[in-house]
Parts: C-alpha cells; structure tokens; sequence
C-alpha cells in the first residue's frame, strides 16, 4: 500500500468519524428537522474550497516571482479538488433549498457568486486542459487564477454585503447550540484533511504527468558543427 | 430525509468517485513509468 493509498484511508476514515457526528451525535433541529443536517458537509466543503483556491492563489503568487514548477503544479491540483468541493457545496446547498426555501436555485447573491467560482475555477481548469504545456499556459492560468480569488472574498461577504434569501453566518454569530457546533468543527477538521489528501494526491498526478510529457518530447539533435559551436 | 438522503448520496458519489479515481490514475501513471 503506498503513502497515498494509506492517506485516502486515513480520510476515509476521518469522514466516517464525522457522519458519526452528523448523524448521531448532533441533535435534530427543532425548525427545520432532519434536512438540516445537510449544514454539516455544505458549509465544510465550501471551507474546503475555499483553502484550495486559497493554495491556486498562493501557487500562481509564487509561479509569477520565481517561476517555480512546484507551485504552479501545486495550483494545478488546488483547482481541481476545488471545483469538486464547490460542486459538492452547490448541489447539497440546491438540495437543501427544495424543502426550506420551495426551490432548488435562486438568482441570490451568494448562490449566484459561487456559481461564478465554480465556472471561474472550470474556466482556469480549462485553461491548463486545452493550451500547450509551458510557460505561456502557466503564466496565463496563474494570473486567471490570482483574480479568481477575489470571487471567494465576493462569496464571503455576499451576505453581509448584500440582502440575501441565503442565511449569513451562523457559527461565528453564535447562533448554534453546542452539540451542534462540535459535530461542525469535527466535520470541518475531517473535510479539510480530505481535501489535503486529495491536493496530496492531485499534486503526485500532475509530478507524473510531467515526467510523462517530458519522456515523450524527442531530445534535441546535436550535429557535430552545433557542439563545436557550444564547445 | 429524501432531501437528506439525496445530499449524502450525492456528496459520497462525487467526494468517493473523485478520490478512488484519483488513485487509480496513479497507479496507472506509475505503472506506465
């Protein structure tokens, strides 16, 4: 079993502590009933999401001054497992809403800013997928990514800067009984280790896919004359 | 609870999916290295 292998058991793991949390530890709501424990996962993962575009944003910081390959693989595996954990939010969150709010969407500031996180970071991913390897891709996505950032601060503040059907903050307002509480940050610690096991193991893909496409890149023909030349 | 059920679900398909694929394209790149 190799060090990735055992990490995503360990995460695994650590998601079935936190169903345990979710499921038998924190207490029904009195308003809402079972269906609020969708809250859980659908906040975490927006955390989570939010750490990763946080670590695309760091990576291109870092790929723009030192041209660092490591750091711009590294945003390469932070957007992709955010935009798993913002599709991850958005679906549980349009599930939530049937019930509570009678419809599954609605055009509400942080509803409609996530959806352009989600496209943005789609967008970067797309990036890397369709332009050639190198520099000028890198660069490219490193700058969509650096502005793409500013979108997690708009999805941040959308409720408290504009009136929204989505409810603000709950956990910071103090807004949650105890019981409550503990099975959210027990469910956030387990979904930010997830999340970094699986940057971890997106970070190992791009390292191979690398070697791979500078294995298949012919080395370059030295004629006598040319090494002469260089000699 | 089917909205309930239906979140989960979808959560353990697309958190689950992403993960098992992810070290199954591993295993494939470094077997092809």
């Amino acid at each position: 079993m190799t060090k990735y292998e055992k990490g995503a058991l360990a995460a695994v793991a650590a998601m079935v502590v936190a169903a345990g949390f979710i499921f038998l530890y924190a207490p029904t709501d009195a308003l809402q009933g079972p269906v609020q424990r969708i809250f859980y996962l659908h906040v975490s993962s927006a955390i989570a999401a939010y750490g990763c575009f946080a670590v695309v944003l760091i990576g291109g910081i870092a790929y723009l001054w030192k041209e660092n390959v490591v750091a711009d693989r590294l945003a390469r595996a932070g957007a992709l497992v955010g935009v798993v954990f913002t599709t991850v939010t958005l679906v549980m969150g349009m599930i939530w809403a049937k019930p509570i709010w009678g419809t599954y969407w609605t055009w509400d500031a942080r509803l409609t800013s996530t959806l352009v996180l989600w496209i943005i970071y789609a967008g970067y991913l797309m990036i890397r997928r369709l332009a050639d390897p190198g520099r000028q891709a890198a660069r490219f996505a490193a700058v969509v990514g650096i502005f793409g950032f500013t979108d997690v601060l708009v999805v941040h503040f959308s409720v408290t800067w504009w009136r929204t059907q989505h409810p603000g903050p709950v956990v910071i307002n103090d807004a949650l009984p105890p019981q409550m509480l503990v099975a959210f940050f027990v469910t956030l610690a387990c979904t930010l280790f997830l999340a970094a096991v699986m940057v971890a193991i997106r970070y190992r893909i791009e390292v191979l896919m690398d070697q791979a496409v500078e294995k298949s890149v012919p080395a370059p023909v030295v004629t006598p004359t040319e090494a002469g030349r260089v000699r | 609870m089917t909205y309930l059920v239906a979140a989960y679900a979808f959560a353990i398909a697309v958190l689950g999916g992403y993960l098992a694929w992810s070290l199954l394209r591993v295993r494939e790149l470094q077997r092809k290295q």
